[in-house]
């Protein structure tokens, strides 16, 4: 029987997989990736919550969630091909201008 | 049966919204080549509309959407509080791109986005409505921030602030999901009446620190202060203004309707966490700002020491502290746009933000070196200006609430931020300069410059109405409870 700390278990593996990715790729996709995996931890949770509480509101907040990351993953691009047209590289590394 | 929408409670984000999309249709046709600035123009009349809309709104409280949304006397405060905000941002926003080749129709469009997105921060009484109205205006703090697409620190900052922007966005969520989890529920109302029934639980409590993370990145509090130095640095400097004024207070509203609010009934368990946030706080900014070299990223840790100082206010969990986070607020909001009024108008004739081309500004414009004194004394903290009496009341709430040691950490990192402050001012007035060029400054930005000089002042001299206000919006506020 699938109960509702399974679901729980699996959301907190992808959210961890996606903070360590997030932390540690150096790549600028890799790292978009990574907070996709985030938003979609958090939906895997809400929908669980909303099916074992036996309400709808969990499965409704996914649907304006799936919206937000698709308006921050536009941003995101956007933003790399700003920085690879200027620095021929999205290699998080190269953005070490502003220090100190 | 539909429920009844009342629309007079949310005229105000309907009017705002109304103007965006208005100047999306006057862009479009709009001759590309044209001069004249009428985004920026219109943009203000539609400004001084809403200001007279806002006054009339004063008494209005109630709750609509299914209680989605509330209108409230903070929620007031703080719509005023933002449009006010938006005047100063705009003016500098015109003045910042006449300099530059870059179109600027859209940054008024985005600033816009973001304004409509703070009101309805101030008025959430839904999660899903907070999460919602955060992202429209961080995302387009992201856009704005890289907006500079030639200039390399602008995209750096942008990428930054749009990395640990979702990252906390993301804790935002999962903590979400494990409070709706717990209490079945994402209404605020609904989740007080949880949380006054029941005894704290792990899940609630998880859910509390993973929310906290956006709280603590709008505001700049430790431990997700990093990014504030980069980004304050790198941005364009009007979206440096509307971060550290705008952005910050949007970060404090859902600190006081989360901990002032819903949550309030357990208080004593947070109190001492937000007392050793606020002591890290100031203590990382006060020292971080004593080696900067760039007067952005001085007033980049300065902000975090600001958030530390209001941060105090939190952890006394009184009334009294509510009032003084707003009235600090308030002061803050005209003395730090007071200075970034002044670094705009100097790098658009310096083309530099470092703090040794200000040698001897007094000499090339008495009016900016006033100004820039007026703002950095009454940040330090000094009587008789706003930021001074700002900074007693939070004294005086959180010695009330018993946290001696707190308003101790306190006096010794106001004293320590005299020191970089005034070496600033030193700058100014004492060093030689290196040029004799005089600095132009245009007639309306003598006219900001004016209204900020004087809200210093006025506020220092004059607390009383200002206090008032404060503390009627601390009052009147929706689901308060201590």
């Amino acid at each position: 029987m699938i109960g509702l700390g399974n679901y729980l278990i699996l959301s907190g593996i992808i959210f961890s997989i996606g903070v360590v990715g997030v932390i540690t790729s150096r790549n600028m996709l890799k790292v978009l990736l990574s907070l996709e995996l985030l938003l979609a931890a958090s939906n895997l949770s809400f929908v669980a919550f909303s099916r074992f509480n036996g309400d709808y509101t969990g499965q409704l907040i996914v649907f304006f969630v799936i919206l937000v990351a698709a308006v921050e993953v536009a941003v995101g691009l956007a933003i790399i091909v700003l920085m690879y047209r200027h620095f021929a590289t999205i290699q998080v590394d190269e953005l070490k201008d502003l220090k100190w | 049966m539909f429920p009844v929408i009342n629309w007079n409670l949310i005229s105000l984000e309907v009017l705002i919204t109304a103007i965006l999309v208005i100047l999306v249709v006057v862009d479009i046709f709009l001759p590309r080549e044209s001069k004249e600035d009428w985004i920026g123009a219109l943009s203000f009349v539609g400004l001084a509309g809403l200001i007279v809309f806002w006054f009339t709104q004063s008494n209005l409280t109630g709750a609509t959407f299914g209680g989605m949304f509330i209108m409230d006397s903070l929620a007031w405060f703080f719509k005023g509080f933002f449009l006010l905000v938006m005047v100063f941002v705009f003016a500098m926003t015109q003045e910042f791109f006449k300099a530059l080749p870059t179109r600027k129709n859209e940054f008024y469009l985005l600033l816009w986005l973001a304004l409509i997105g703070m009101c309805f921060v101030a008025s959430s009484a839904d999660f899903l409505l907070l999460f919602l109205s955060i992202e429209t205006l961080t995302i387009s703090l992201y856009v704005m921030t890289a907006y500079l697409k030639s200039d390399s620190h602008s995209l750096e900052a942008g990428m930054k602030y749009l990395i640990l922007g979702a990252l906390t966005s993301g804790f935002f969520l999962f903590g979400l999901s494990f409070i709706y989890g717990a209490t079945h529920s994402t209404r605020f109302e609904a989740i007080q009446a949880f949380v006054q029934t029941h005894a704290m639980s792990p899940m609630i409590l998880f859910g509390l620190v993973l929310v906290f993370a956006t709280v603590g990145f709008k505001i700049g509090s430790v431990p997700f202060q990093l990014w504030v130095p980069d980004v304050y640095q790198g941005a364009p400097t009007p979206v440096t203004a509307l971060l550290s004024v705008g952005s910050k207070a949007a970060g404090f509203i859902i600190l006081i309707r989360l901990f002032f609010g819903i949550f309030a009934s357990w208080h004593i368990h947070w109190s001492v966490i937000f007392a050793a946030l606020s002591a890290a706080t100031m203590c990382y900014g006060n020292l971080g700002a004593m080696f900067q070299k760039n007067i952005k990223r001085l007033l980049g840790y300065s902000s975090i020491g600001h958030a530390g100082y209001l941060l105090m206010g939190a952890a006394t969990g009184s009334a009294l502290g509510l009032s003084a986070i707003n009235f600090y607020l308030l002061g803050y909001l005209f003395t730090n746009l007071a200075a970034f009024v002044v670094i705009i108008l100097f790098f658009i004739a310096q083309k530099s933000d470092e703090i040794e081309d200000y040698a001897g500004l007094v000499k090339r414009s008495p009016l900016l070196a006033c100004a820039l004194l007026l703002s950095l004394v009454s940040l330090a903290g000094i009587p008789p200006l706003a930021g001074f009496f700002g900074k007693f009341t939070l004294l005086m709430a959180t010695v009330k609430a018993g946290l001696i040691w707190l308003a101790i950490v306190a006096g010794v990192n106001i004293i320590v931020s005299i020191y970089y402050y005034l070496l600033v001012a030193k700058r100014v007035y004492v060093d030689a300069p290196r040029t004799n060029s005089p600095i132009p400054v245009s007639l309306s930005m003598r006219w900001i410059l004016g209204l900020a000089m004087a809200g210093i002042v006025v506020i220092g001299i004059f607390q009383g109405p200002f206090l008032d206000m404060a503390m009627t919006a601390a009052k009147g506020m929706y689901l308060f409870h201590l």
